[in-house]
């Protein structure tokens, strides 16, 4: 047994001594090659995503495939089929998707040449995020070494934003990247709150100015919905071509707000054409749950780790309005908008578990919840047999910072490097002053 | 020659009086003689003369000499533009016009001291966007546009008597005008309502030296933020001062040397709300000034802490409009403290009052003047006493402006300005019948009018008798017809005595309006008669003839509920908004029994612990504490079993609770500016923040220039007073900043001008700034040296408040915080540091500090970091979180910061990514936001551990605090619980319902066609370190 741990730490050793001579320091290191044998995940604590936790489980996956998931004192396997790997009182997860950000989009927001993710003009449904998605941006493996796997690509700024796509967080480009391509529309709902203006002038100025940007709105949508009708016309539109999906169902349309005024009247707007609407903010969706669930509208919440909107808000708000739309029969999900930010995902559902929702409920809302809205659910989301193998092993609680500790991820079977520039970093100054 | 006429006139009529009168009018004489400089008389006539020399008698009316003083049934008499005198049995020239005014009442004049009446309205230059450093103002005038002490207004004032009626109609006859425009504005002039030319009109220039915060059309950078203005204000008083001593031997300067003469003069500052009063409160005694304060309607909010400046106010008479709550979604963005200050707001003069501050009133910040009187009426409903009312419009004002004798009363010699009112001036039914202006009458309401009220009937030629019924006001009459039991309103018009009559009959075969016109027939006042056409055009003739009384329709009992219900408000919340205290909590004697405490010493976390709090100090920790051997008593046990307590949480990087803006980055250097002048106890974060467990916060200035402003430690003592909150006996800190903020390089294409633009210009701007105050140093120690030897005559060199904290720096008397991402940038601040002799005490976001641990050990600093921030810009590309994991290692005091309200209530779990990044044990961790940002603050004796002779800085976890499911149970900052978990349950109730009870309250104010306004967006905002022009700036 001595002999075995020392050969075993050699071995280890022996890799990280390959490892470091591989990656270059300052660089991404490279994306994973595909599975090539079964790997079995044994004795760890599993949480499927659905809510259910196995304590002590056995997960095979195969060709980048979950095959197995089950409860390893009751199954019974053959072991010499995979590479098993033990990992006992750890805990296993699918991989985290990250809703609306700009990962790959921005390398420095204050950059103006990494910008990528805001074009020019109000109207721009026919842009499309995937096309400018950098798989070799360096703040990517620092997100995915938080157990933060997949992510939604989404384009910012003006009325329609653009079109959005969800990707894997490892890959050579953004071909590879793609995992679902154009999955929606995203639009901005014209704020109509009038601002702090003194003068009652101003604010009926500004009251005309909200109701003649629905109004376009409106009309633009007719356009649109009408243009689509025609299967061969006679002169092209891109932006009403881009928006063909949004009629024929295949793209959702995931609208921007906070506040209850723009949620109310864009429900309305969606059921008026018939668009699939996922609402994306949403820090007054507490106040009106009922339309929400009644209209099937999920909401993507925006960061949990943020203040409330108005002074006499309570101030544990954010943190508890997580636990009043799951109360209240809302479908949610949690998300972290940004790029780098996105590694805090998992703490930010772990925040709303202080205020109401169950560890299990937090988790599902940075995974199979996600997956749902994003209408990726069927191969990702959650450990289940048939679904990828997308998923990560922390050594403690992953939605806890103190114990959220990434030490193996897979994407559909490919194990994937957790080194990161940072990581280099930290290393090359231990070395450099002999710290341990 | 003009001098002599009254002379003989009066002294003839003085021989055929009795002999009180001769006194009387022998001493008007006298100071009549020394007072009368009625004006226009350099001027050349064009046609004949036309001098009048008339005396006016108004006999047999109720005189308010002043506030205090009335005669009943008194005469009042006047002779040119002044005052012969009043009184009963008063003699009256027998040439004089007398107006018989039985019943009435005569009051001075209303004097408003705070108007731009006459004043043109100064507009801001257009910028082109490229900043503006020094004053283009042509003349050897100050470096700053905002100071033009040299501005006269009684050289820019002109007459406009549009504007004049206007004021006259509510009752005043005479202003203060001023230029309200810049921070030093120069005097103001003092002139009378009347009309004609201003050399009549001017009463005295030069009448107060003005002030405020605002900068107002200055187009020059300096000041962007309200501590620049502050800092601008008080180098300007320097200035000033050296400038009266010797300055004019270096620089000539007409705007200090009329900033000099205008020291004498009573000197008003206008702020724009109610702490400003304290903040020019701290000038005024900073440099011995008396401040007239004029405020913005919201000193009750602080009426004790404003009574204690003992400042006079100027208050406005303004009174927000009740906000449009109908739809529930526009009143939810209304923040409590808008809707409370609604229902308050008139209550404002009734509890300065009640304070007991002095205070005069103005109509400035009304929307419309008209609002005027009714404003006045509900202040008196509020509880404003008349008496008060009249003495602020009147005695008040002319006290403050050193015109007592001319104005503000009806004594002889005064300036004749009085106004008669058909009954008490501030009962509800009175009007204003005439203002009389320096002796001349102007009209507002015909006083020889006939009241026409009562009941007619009314026959119109050819058709049956209606009742005519003329109710309401004396000059505002309502007309109705009953037609049996129909009514129809009537539209009056009247122009002395004729009128005319618009209405329709309902039981008319007629469709339309009538039209009447008609006359009080001159021979029985008690009919009215007159011709008009029928809707079809015929011609008809009618007459009415008054058969009873008319009498007042109320419904007493009602109105008086409502009355008193609108009286019934809410309590005044300290601060006035949502989650503030009805009363502020005290200190109590507190045991927190059997918890896990986390000491931050070498005890470290003890399990089943007691602490002991008492007096605001922590007085025992340990098993099983004994109170009653420590002779405390009445101490509340909080159980802590399963719980945690540790240090309060103090955040060494914050920009909450600041006011006006947290940099002013104009300049490369602005040491001079202070964030202690501009702490904000309302904002909102401060609640949230002790609802994170933080006790302690560094207010930081931002981080736009190299050199930036002082610092301002606080605890988070919500619901007090910004110098209450200030961390006391603290060592001065300044923040210093490097890389790209300082030098502009994500700004945009027009911020290129500012030295420096590259990290080599920003050394040399720490190297000149370092140079110069060493310098400084030197002149005045010389001058320190000589001043004994040349016994006086030595010049002091000028007092610099920049260089004075460059060398408190110099002199370690205070301290540097500076923010820093690059390595390279952190090393040359050391070297800089070491060649000046000081020392840079923390380097704060210092994201490379893992690069430079090394050095940063050698030099002393401390690190205050992000835990996990990177690639919001360059700088930071290199930034990880593991920077405080190894900058610990290496020795060095490493804090966690969140210059950020929302991260700053949730450091414990910035705090646990030590744990994460780094593998730094739990304990060191906690210390990252509790124990080491006090070292860095030099405070670790008085706080950051759980400590017994400390301070009771304290919070309970319901967890491990380092856990993301901990949450806070309560904060106890000096042994005061200013959070509790369960208490913030009941806080939320109350809100909505004072929301609820304030809207219900602002909808029945609607119903009584009170005017509204819509719902804003909420006043709330967030600061962080560079949000410098928008927030976008990062």
């Amino acid at each position: 047994m001595i002999s075995n741990s020392i050969a075993a730490r050699n071995i280890f050793v022996l890799i990280y001594f390959f490892v470091s001579i591989y990656v270059c320091e300052g660089q991404n290191p490279p994306p994973a090659s595909p599975q090539t044998k079964p790997v079995l995940l044994m004795n760890g604590i599993a949480h499927l995503g659905d809510g259910t936790v196995i304590q002590n489980s056995a997960i095979a996956f195969e060709d980048g495939k979950i095959t197995i998931i089950a409860d390893a004192t009751t199954v019974r396997l053959d072991m010499k089929l995979f590479d098993v790997i033990n990992i006992s009182g750890k805990h296993v997860y699918p991989g985290f998707i990250a809703a609306n950000t700009i990962i790959g989009l921005s390398e420095f927001e204050l950059v103006r040449s990494t910008n990528d993710f805001d074009e020019v003009g109000s109207l721009n449904p026919n842009i499309r995020s995937i096309i400018a998605y950098n798989t070799d941006s360096k703040v990517t493996p620092t997100v995915r070494s938080n157990g933060v796997l997949l992510a939604q690509i989404t384009p910012t700024g003006g009325l329609i934003s653009g079109t959005s796509s969800v990707v894997e967080l490892d890959a050579w480009n953004w071909e590879d990247a793609a995992f679902r391509t154009d999955d929606g529309i995203h639009l901005n709902w014209p704020s109509m709150m009038i601002d702090r203006v003194q003068k009652e002038k101003e604010k009926d100025e500004a009251k005309d100015r909200i109701e003649k940007s629905l109004l376009n709105l409106h009309d633009l949508f007719a356009d649109a919905k009408a243009y689509s009708t025609l299967a061969n016309p006679s002169e092209h539109n891109l932006k009403f071509e881009s928006m063909r999906g949004l009629f024929n169902g295949s793209e959702k349309l995931y609208i921007h707000c906070e506040y209850t005024k723009e949620i109310i009247s864009a429900v309305g707007f969606c059921k008026e054409f018939g668009v699939k609407m996922v609402l994306v903010g949403g820090a007054d969706s507490w106040r009106i749950t009922d339309l929400l669930r009644d209209n099937h509208i999920p909401v993507i919440l925006g960061r949990t780790h943020s203040l409330p909107q108005r002074e006499d808000e309570d101030a544990d708000l954010p943190y508890k309005l997580p636990y009043l739309l799951k109360k209240a029969g809302v479908e949610f999900c949690l998300s972290v908008p940004g790029f780098w930010q996105v590694r805090n995902l998992p703490f930010n559902a772990g925040t709303a578990v202080g205020y109401g929702l169950t560890k299990e409920e937090a988790l599902t809302a940075v995974s199979l919840s996600v997956a749902k809205i994003l209408g990726v659910d069927a191969k990702v989301g959650s450990l289940e047999q048939g679904k990828e193998a997308t998923l990560f092993v922390s050594s403690g609680d992953a939605l806890d910072m103190r114990t959220n500790d990434v030490e193996l991820a897979f994407i559909q079977g490919k194990k994937i490097n957790l080194d990161n520039i940072q990581k280099q970093l930290y290393k090359k100054y231990m070395e450099k002053y002999g710290l341990k | 020659m003009q001098f002599v006429s009254p002379f003989v006139k009066i002294s003839r009529q003085v021989g055929t009086s009795c002999a009180i009168s001769v006194s009387l009018c022998l001493l008007t004489l006298l100071l009549g003689l020394s007072l009368s400089v009625s004006a226009q008389q350099t001027f050349p006539v064009n046609g004949v003369a036309d001098q009048k020399h008339i005396y006016y008698a108004f006999t047999h009316a109720n005189i308010y000499v002043d506030s205090k003083t009335t005669i009943d049934s008194a005469t009042l008499l006047i002779q040119d533009d002044k005052i012969i005198g009043a009184g009963v049995d008063f003699f009256i020239p027998p040439e004089a016009v007398v107006y018989d005014l039985h019943g009435k009442y005569i009051y001075p004049s209303f004097i408003d001291m705070f108007t731009d009446y006459g004043i043109p309205e100064m507009k801001r230059e257009k910028n082109d966007g490229y900043p503006q450093m020094l004053s283009n103002k042509k003349g050897a005038y100050d470096w700053n546009l905002a100071i033009h002490p040299e501005t006269n207004a009684s050289e820019i004032f002109t007459a406009d008597n549009k504007k004049a009626e206007e004021l006259r109609k509510l009752g005043f006859g005479s202003v203060m005008s001023l230029v309200r425009d810049g921070i030093a504005r120069g005097a103001s002039v003092f002139v009378s309502l009347g009309e004609g030319k201003e050399n009549d009109l001017i009463i005295r220039k030069d009448v107060a030296a003005n002030y405020s915060f605002d900068k107002g059309s200055s187009s020059q950078n300096y000041p962007e933020s309200l501590m620049g203005a502050i800092a601008l204000l008080r180098q300007t008083y320097l200035d000033a001062d050296w400038y009266k001593s010797l300055g004019q031997d270096k620089e000539f300067n007409l705007s200090l040397d009329a900033f000099n003469k205008l020291q004498e003069l009573p000197q008003i500052f206008e702020v724009g709300e109610k702490w400003s009063v304290l903040r020019a409160d701290k000038i005024a005694k900073e440099f011995q000034k008396n401040y007239i304060i004029k405020g913005k309607g919201d000193e009750y909010q602080r009426a004790k802490e404003i009574a204690e400046t003992h400042s006079s106010l100027i208050i406005p008479i303004a009174f927000p409009e009740a906000y449009d709550v109908d739809d529930p979604l526009d009143a939810m963005n209304i923040d409590l403290n808008d809707l409370k200050h609604w229902e308050l707001a008139p209550k404002n003069p009734a509890l300065l009052s009640a304070a007991g501050i002095t205070f005069a009133l103005t109509t400035a910040d009304l929307k419309s003047k008209d609002e005027f009187r009714k404003n006045i009426l509900k202040a008196i409903q509020f509880g404003l006493t008349p008496q008060q009312a009249l003495q602020s419009l009147t005695e008040i004002p002319a006290e403050i402006l050193h015109l007592k004798d001319k104005v503000g009363r009806l004594k002889n010699g005064m300036l004749a300005n009085f106004i008669i009112t058909s009954k008490p001036v501030f009962d509800k039914e009175s009007s204003i019948l005439e203002n009389w202006v320096q002796g001349k009458r102007f009209a507002i309401n015909n006083i020889e009018r006939k009241d026409l009220r009562g009941n007619y009937k009314l026959k119109i030629s050819g058709m049956d008798t209606v009742k005519l019924k003329i109710a309401g006001e004396l000059y505002a009459p309502s007309l109705s017809l009953d037609q049996d039991t129909l009514k129809s309103a009537v539209d009056f018009k009247r122009t002395g005595d004729q009128f005319s009559m618009k209405f329709e009959l309902k039981k008319s075969n007629q469709k339309g309006f009538y039209r009447l016109n008609g006359y009080i027939d001159p021979q029985n006042k008690q009919i009215l008669n007159g011709i008009g056409q029928t809707p079809e055009g015929d011609e008809i003739t009618w007459s009415a003839s008054w058969y009873e009384n008319f009498k007042q329709e109320i419904k007493k009992d009602t109105l008086k509920d409502k009355i008193k219900e609108e009286l019934n408000t809410g309590d005044i919340l300290y601060p006035n908004m949502g989650f503030g205290w009805k009363e502020i909590p005290k200190t109590t004697n507190i045991l927190i029994h059997n918890a896990t405490v986390w000491t931050n010493e070498k005890e470290g976390i003890l399990q089943n612990a007691d602490v002991l709090l008492s007096d605001g100090k922590i007085v025992a920790v340990g098993k099983n504490v004994d109170t009653s051997s420590k002779r405390i008593f009445n101490v509340q046990v909080i159980d802590g079993t399963g719980k945690h307590l540790t240090a309060g949480i103090i955040d060494e990087h914050s920009h909450i609770a600041i006011y006006g803006d947290v940099n002013e980055g104009t300049q490369s250097v602005t040491s001079e500016v202070r964030i202690g002048d501009v702490v904000y106890p309302e904002d909102i974060n401060i609640y949230r923040q002790l609802a994170g467990g933080v006790t302690s916060s560094h207010l930081l200035h931002g981080s736009a220039n190299a050199i930036g402003g002082q610092t301002q430690l606080v605890k988070l003592r919500w619901g007090r007073t910004a110098e209450e909150m200030k961390f006391a006996g603290w060592d001065p800190f300044i923040k210093f900043a490097l890389g790209e903020n300082v030098k502009q390089s994500n700004w945009g294409d027009k911020q290129v001008v500012r030295f420096p633009q590259t990290r080599m210009g920003v050394e040399q701007v720490y190297v000149d700034a370092f140079t110069r105050a060493r310098d400084y140093d030197k002149k005045w120690k010389d001058y320190e040296h000589v001043k004994g030897l040349l016994k006086g005559t030595a010049v002091p060199p000028r007092k610099d408040l920049e260089l004075d904290a460059l060398l408190d720096i110099l002199n370690s008397k205070m301290f540097i915080t500076c923010h820093s991402y690059q390595q390279g940038e952190i090393n040359m601040l050391m070297h800089v540091a070491d060649t000046f002799g000081f020392h840079v005490n923390t380097f704060t976001h210092i994201l490379e500090g893992y690069k430079v641990a090394d050095k940063m050990k050698r030099h002393g600093a401390g690190g205050s970091s992000f835990s996990d921030w990177w690639a919001y810009k360059y700088e930071v590309v290199e930034a990880i979180p593991y920077n405080g994991a190894i900058m610990n290692k290496m020795g060095i005091t490493v804090a966690y910061n969140s210059d950020d309200a929302e991260m700053g209530r949730r450091l414990n779990q910035e705090a646990a990514k030590a744990v994460k990044y780094g593998g730094i044990s739990e304990e060191e961790a906690m210390k990252f936001v509790t124990l080491n940002p006090a070292k860095l603050l030099h405070v670790d004796k008085q706080t950051g551990s759980i400590l017994v002779g400390k301070d009771a800085d304290v919070v309970l976890w319901n967890d491990n605090p380092l856990s993301i499911y901990a949450r806070v149970e309560k904060t106890f900052i000096d042994g005061i619980c200013y959070y509790d978990l369960n208490r913030d349950k009941i806080m939320q109730n109350e809100i909505r319902k004072e929301r609820a009870r304030l809207i219900q309250k602002m909808i029945a104010a609607k119903a009584k066609g009170e005017p509204t306004q819509k719902a804003p967006r909420s006043r709330y905002k967030v600061y962080d370190c560079e949000g410098i022009h928008e927030y976008e700036k990062n």
